[in-house]
């Protein structure tokens, strides 16, 4: 049987195989992604708004998690989470052996590594809504629930959308790591494949192939998201 | 808090600093040059596509299966088993190297051509009128702008490599990663090492940080509210 | 509605910023159909004045009455209870800004029907057939579905006057409206403020178009440092200004730009 057919759906073929890896993949990444969106924007809450005690651990957070290697964050919640789970079920009188799943690692330790990432960009985001038309808003009467809805969410939508679809892109290629946890994503399976059939260079060809059409697809819909949001913007040509 | 093997562990885990700071350096001095050929490259509309699908393919795919592919999947074809490279790329240093300098090229490629897109057009034209020859705008006025303009993201790229370094522990490079987890696996004491190794690449990074910042500040005293040099 | 308490009232007002005592004591009141304009030399207070009347700023000291609601804030910060107060009050007032400060991402249209479709939750056909009859008075009907960033300054100010009016507001606050505005777009703007003072309207205009404050308003004060030197009818303050500092004001000003 030729090489490629070993990239197929037939018995020997480990196309389904790839399929579902690559299928973990994205679940893995939207999982943290949106960890890393909750928590980012949290951070960045802390970091515009906050007392000086808020902004500071916001900042020293940021800075260390952007200044860490992600394999070792990854390896941290991996093993820690192990040593942690253990504790805990010793304390509550459970025999071993204990686990944590790579599935939580991963999107716990890449949301966590992304959120930092994030709150720069929302951060940013913030920081570009002219001045002005938050106090028109706030001079006709809004509230600050109906301020952010209506004049500051839009406006920073613009700003945050470029710098989101990084972090998606970021978080995608990340998720490659989480094969040391021997989560069965993409990475893994294709190094499974690659050990099992020594048709190295295929299977890596392959892997590369399942994460380019993810950051193909990704890059396509941020772009589509970011014309939609820029109506009324000089140069764009949209409207009237 | 068991210093002595905290001590210990600081200890085995510098060890690993020599290769790490070697990739790291290298990777971006490779890197660097290999992003201005590609720059070059985009003069021609061949080139130019090449070097478009050079990016889009480096930045697309995860670092690890770039690593892998080198260490791993060049092996297995005999033309270069056979060929002169051969005694480096069966190497995991030259492999983790390379795959580091390809990475690397394809970001950096990008920074500087936003960094060129950046220059204003305003300022190249005064140059002309004032007499410059082509040579002499892209030295006095184009590149020194694109680098300014440039730094900021060029900065954090140079800390991105640095947390990419830690990815060739996968192919048996004892860098500090790679200490370290050898290390876990004969103590178990995992998260002890972990931090440890944590703190020397934050470490690290903190004083690139600082010094990019500095270097920003004298470049652009402008920005910063500076009114002289 | 008329005079038994006032459009706008402000007493005692105090406002500092850091060791910068801007208003020292303001007292000032506006009856309906009263036309105000403000004039004064850069750093007089006239904006701070302005600007603490919706609390855009808040004062240190003093009260300020819109309509029956009034706010007597301590310390320039308001409570969570002053703060609806503020937004109630808000809804009656109109403010226009030296800079339009219309949204971006929202059309001529949608700009006129953001208040009272998302803070007075009026009906959405009743808000726009106002909107679309606000545009008319000001001379942009046609330009309803456009975006600010196409339009001219002149415009965009004379959409934020329509922005300003859909509120019904008990009293219009004009910020410099002309200020950031091309020496020939300014007059389109002028003709839609004084159409509003023929009106009736009640408003309180800051300005350095002098001629236009001594055609259009009813009464006329001037501000020095803080403080209100002249508060009259235009031929008061503009033909026999009492204090003299009003009258260096006026002569500099009138030499300059006559």
């Amino acid at each position: 049987m030729g090489e490629i057919g070993l990239l197929g759906f037939g018995p020997d073929g480990w196309g389904l195989v790839l399929a579902k890896a690559g299928l973990m993949t994205l679940a893995v990444s939207v999982a943290a992604f949106l960890c890393g969106l909750v928590l980012g924007t949290l951070v960045a809450w802390a970091r515009i708004g906050g007392n000086a005690v808020l902004r500071a651990l916001a900042e020293a957070y940021t800075v260390t998690l952007r200044g860490v290697p992600d394999i070792l964050v990854i390896y941290l919640f991996y093993f820690g989470g192990r040593q942690v789970v253990a504790a805990v079920g010793t304390a509550l009188g459970f025999a071993g052996p204990f686990d944590i799943s790579g599935f939580a690692a991963g999107m716990l330790a890449i949301g966590l590594i992304s959120a930092a990432g994030q709150s720069e960009v929302l951060r940013g985001a913030y920081q570009a809504v002219p001045k002005g038309t938050i106090e028109a808003g706030r001079v006709c009467g809004m509230g600050r629930f109906t301020l952010f809805r209506r004049v500051i969410a839009p406006q920073a939508m613009v700003t945050a959308l470029p710098g989101m679809g990084n972090q998606w892109q970021s978080v995608i290629k990340e998720s490659a790591l989480v094969s040391v946890t021997g989560l069965v994503e993409t990475m893994r399976q294709v190094s499974v494949a690659a050990g099992t059939t020594q048709e190295h260079f295929l299977f890596y060809a392959a892997g590369a192939g399942i994460y380019l059409v993810i950051t193909t697809l990704s890059d396509q819909l941020f772009r589509l998201a970011e014309r939609r949001s820029l109506r009324g913007h000089p140069g764009t040509g949209t409207g009237a | 808090m068991d210093v002595t093997f905290l001590a210990g562990m600081f200890q085995s885990l510098l060890k690993g600093l020599p290769l790490t700071l070697n990739l790291w350096l290298l990777s971006l001095a490779g890197g660097g040059c290999l992003a201005l050929l590609l720059n070059l490259m985009r003069q021609s509309r061949v080139g130019n596509a090449v070097a478009g699908a050079y990016v889009f393919v480096f930045r697309g795919t995860p670092l690890l299966i770039q690593i892998f592919m080198i260490y791993y999947g060049l092996a297995g074809f005999g033309v270069i088993r056979h060929s002169i490279l051969w005694p480096f790329l069966r190497e995991p240093y030259w492999c983790g190297l390379l795959a580091l300098v390809l990475n690397d090229a394809a970001y950096t490629s990008e920074i500087l051509r936003g960094g060129l897109r950046a220059v204003p057009r305003g300022t190249v034209e005064a140059g002309r009128v004032s007499g410059m020859g082509r040579i002499a705008i892209l030295r006095r006025i184009t590149l020194p702008l694109a680098i300014r303009q440039a730094l900021p993201a060029y900065s954090n790229e140079i800390i991105s490599m640095l947390k990419a370094t830690a990815l060739v522990s996968t192919i048996t490079l004892m860098d500090i990663t790679g200490i370290a987890r050898a290390a876990i696996s004969e103590t178990w004491r995992a998260v002890e090492i972990l931090l440890c190794a944590a703190v020397i690449y934050l470490a690290l990074s903190i004083i690139v940080t600082r010094l990019c910042g500095w270097l920003e500040r004298r470049l652009s005293p402008w920005h910063f509210g500076r009114t002289t040099p | 509605m008329t005079t038994q308490t006032p459009a706008l009232a402000v007493t005692g007002l105090r406002k500092s910023f850091g060791a910068n005592e801007v208003l020292r004591g303001i007292d000032l009141s506006a009856r309906d159909g009263d036309v105000i304009s403000m004039i004064g030399a850069s750093g007089s207070g006239k904006s701070t004045l302005l600007r603490c009347i919706p609390m855009l700023e808040i004062p240190d000291a003093g009260t300020v009455g819109v309509g029956a609601d009034s706010l007597s804030p301590k310390g320039g910060r308001l409570t969570r209870g002053e703060e609806a107060i503020a937004r109630r009050m808000r809804g009656h007032l109109g403010f226009v800004f030296q800079n339009f400060n219309l949204w971006p991402h929202r059309t001529v249209l949608e700009n006129v029907i953001e208040a009272p479709l998302f803070v007075q939750g009026r009906p959405r056909s009743e808000a726009r057939d106002e909107a679309m009859a606000l545009l008319e008075k000001v001379g942009l009907a046609e330009k309803r579905d456009a975006w600010p960033a196409h339009l001219s300054g002149g415009q965009q100010q004379r959409v934020a006057i329509a922005r300003a009016l859909a509120q019904h507001p008990r009293a219009i606050l004009f910020d410099e409206p002309t200020s950031a505005l091309d020496p020939e777009l300014v007059g389109e703007v002028l003709k839609v403020i004084r159409g509003l003072a023929e009106e009736g309207r009640t408003m309180l205009i800051v300005t350095h178009e002098m001629g236009f404050a001594r055609e259009v308003s009813s009464r006329v004060v001037f501000l020095h440092q803080g403080r209100i030197e002249e508060d009259g009818t235009p031929a008061e303050v503009f033909g026999a200004p009492r204090s003299e500092r009003a009258r260096a004001f006026l002569s500099s000003h009138f030499d300059r730009n006559r």
